[in-house]
């Protein structure tokens, strides 16, 4: 047997016995170069399947097949809360990535208790000195106020049309954390900006994590950094608001849509 | 070249370590490696009542789809490409749009810098949390549910923290008590007589949490914040039941008239 190399398919005997023009073979040849190493030619595959795919027709709806759109029709707003509640999360990540660019999650800077924080200030430099960055606040701040009233109207529709029952179970208790995490994102963003009602706020979560007996001090710690609020809380809120909840309930999201596509929507009857 | 029996620098021997060359020594040769209907039949345990299930559970729908009328068409609704991805932008677009603009009119309040020293004469959350503020002001129930000869048996902090439990916990159970095919309100109206319970009980916590915008006193607001939601439920109730005749009989035509019963 010998050792020497053999091509199988002979791509570039092949290239040779085509008559091409100079740009048709430099094309053909990056192409098979890169296809040899990056096997090309099976996401190529896969933007074909997906451009079939995309020029398929939806199957019908249980409204559509059973002609009942005359009667429900005024209910089908109801049905994108869904939607709506991610567009609104969206629209929250997009420019809350913005808005990072010039928070500071700091407590320095105040002489004397009641004066500005550097996170105070830096929110007051977002709102006065960033180019569009009240709007932008301003975004962030309703896209938020959207996306917990979509969620909670969401629950209110699944509930009042059935929609919970055997087997969307699951679904239902993950929609229960989800609202959980959504409410808790809330409260972390509602910290951030370190001014009076924040402070105060916060200082309820702490007296509430603290009334709880055995893991109440333990919990107050991990959230809040201490019995105290002070710097450690003000980073812990960022990195829970920025860091750890985005992709927990981003994650979330996904299986409780994934579920859904699984188990079909459950539409009105 | 080292022979096998040379020490390694972590103090083992050439003999069992094979790189390159040498047949990797844990993979069996592909005739002994089992078919997974072997591997089914030498399944034990565990792993074997799953398999057991999943065969019951494969035959039980293949007899389902044998005894099912429903006919599979080949295109039954509208393309994805145009009409439900543009219907989908659309309605993306829109709601942006709605967004961009409630924020350009509404702009963002802020407040005073965080005092430690000076707690603000009201202290409220966000508008989302009034209902979890709410339960945090019942403390003049506390003494009412003690059993222990009138002391109270938990803090008035930890009775709140025990209500968002049970709350949480009820609507968790919903799916669990209420089953069956019923969907509509109409069709189970005690069911959509706790919904409506629900809802007005989170308002009137929200109350309960603003308590001081309210000019009627503590006890009235608190008999209100439990007799209200009550109240709702049953006109609920009351409504839906006697709906329901007239409403089942118009859907009913409607079905039977699409859907003959066999």
């Amino acid at each position: 047997m010998s050792l020497k190399k053999q091509d199988e398919m002979d791509h570039n005997a092949w290239l040779k016995n085509q008559d091409l023009t100079v740009i048709e073979t430099a094309f053909l040849t990056t192409l098979i170069w890169l296809d040899k190493r990056l096997r090309i030619v099976d996401y190529l595959e896969l933007l074909e399947t997906m451009y079939y795919r995309a020029n398929l027709q939806m199957p019908k709806s249980h409204t559509e097949q059973y002609d009942l759109d005359n009667k429900f029709w005024y209910w089908y707003p109801l049905y994108s809360l869904g939607s709506l509640s991610i567009v609104a999360y969206l629209v929250a990540a997009v420019s809350g990535a913005l808005l990072g660019f010039y928070y500071a999650p700091s407590t320095a800077g105040a002489a004397a208790q009641g004066d500005p924080t550097a996170a105070y200030d830096s929110l007051v430099m977002i709102m006065k000195d960033v180019q569009f960055g009240y709007m932008l606040r301003s975004i962030h701040r309703w896209a938020a106020q959207f996306m917990v009233a979509a969620v909670f109207l969401h629950m209110l529709r699944v509930y009042f049309t059935g929609s919970y029952k055997e087997p969307r179970e699951v679904n239902w208790i993950l929609g229960i954390v989800l609202i959980g995490l959504t409410l808790l994102f809330g409260f972390s963003g509602y910290v951030l900006p370190w001014k009076q009602l924040s402070y105060w706020a916060a200082q309820i979560g702490v007296e509430m994590a603290l009334a709880t007996p055995i893991v109440g001090e333990w919990a107050a710690q991990l959230l809040f950094g201490g019995f105290t609020l002070g710097q450690a809380t003000l980073v812990r809120m960022y990195i829970l608001h920025v860091f750890v909840l985005p992709f927990v309930v981003t994650g979330l999201i996904a299986l409780h849509v994934g579920i859904v596509w699984v188990q079909g929507i459950a539409e009105p009857h | 070249m080292t022979d096998d029996t040379t020490p390694m620098t972590d103090g083992g021997t050439n003999a069992e370590a094979r790189t390159d060359g040498g047949p990797p020594a844990t993979v069996p040769p592909d005739d002994e490696t089992p078919t997974w209907s072997e591997r089914k039949e030498r399944s034990q345990g565990l792993a074997g009542l799953t398999y057991q299930y999943f065969e019951r559970s494969r035959r039980e729908d293949e007899d389902l789809r044998a005894e099912s009328t429903y006919v599979e068409r080949d295109v039954l609704g509208f393309p994805t490409w145009p009409h439900e991805t543009l219907r989908n932008l659309a309605i993306t677009s829109f709601f942006v749009g709605i967004m961009i603009l409630v924020a350009a009119l509404m702009p963002a309040h802020f407040g005073e810098p965080a005092n430690p020293g000076a707690t603000p004469a009201i202290i409220l959350p966000d508008w989302y949390l009034y209902w979890s503020f709410g339960l945090l002001k019942l403390n003049p129930l506390n003494p009412e549910l003690a059993v222990l000869g009138g002391n109270i048996v938990m803090s008035n902090e930890f009775l709140g923290i025990t209500a968002h439990g049970i709350i949480f916990g009820v609507i968790g159970l919903v799916p669990f008590l209420n089953k069956g095919s019923a969907r509509r309100p109409v069709e189970q109206p005690f069911w959509a007589a706790v919904g409506v319970t629900g809802v007005i009980l989170a308002f009137t916590l929200a109350a309960l949490a603003i308590q001081n915008f309210f000019p009627i006193s503590l006890d009235l607001l608190l008999t209100l914040t439990f007799m209200l939601p009550v109240l709702g439920g049953i006109i609920t109730y009351a409504v839906l039941k006697t709906m329901r005749e007239g409403y089942m009989y118009d859907l009913n035509r409607r079905y039977y008239m699409l859907r003959p019963p066999k």
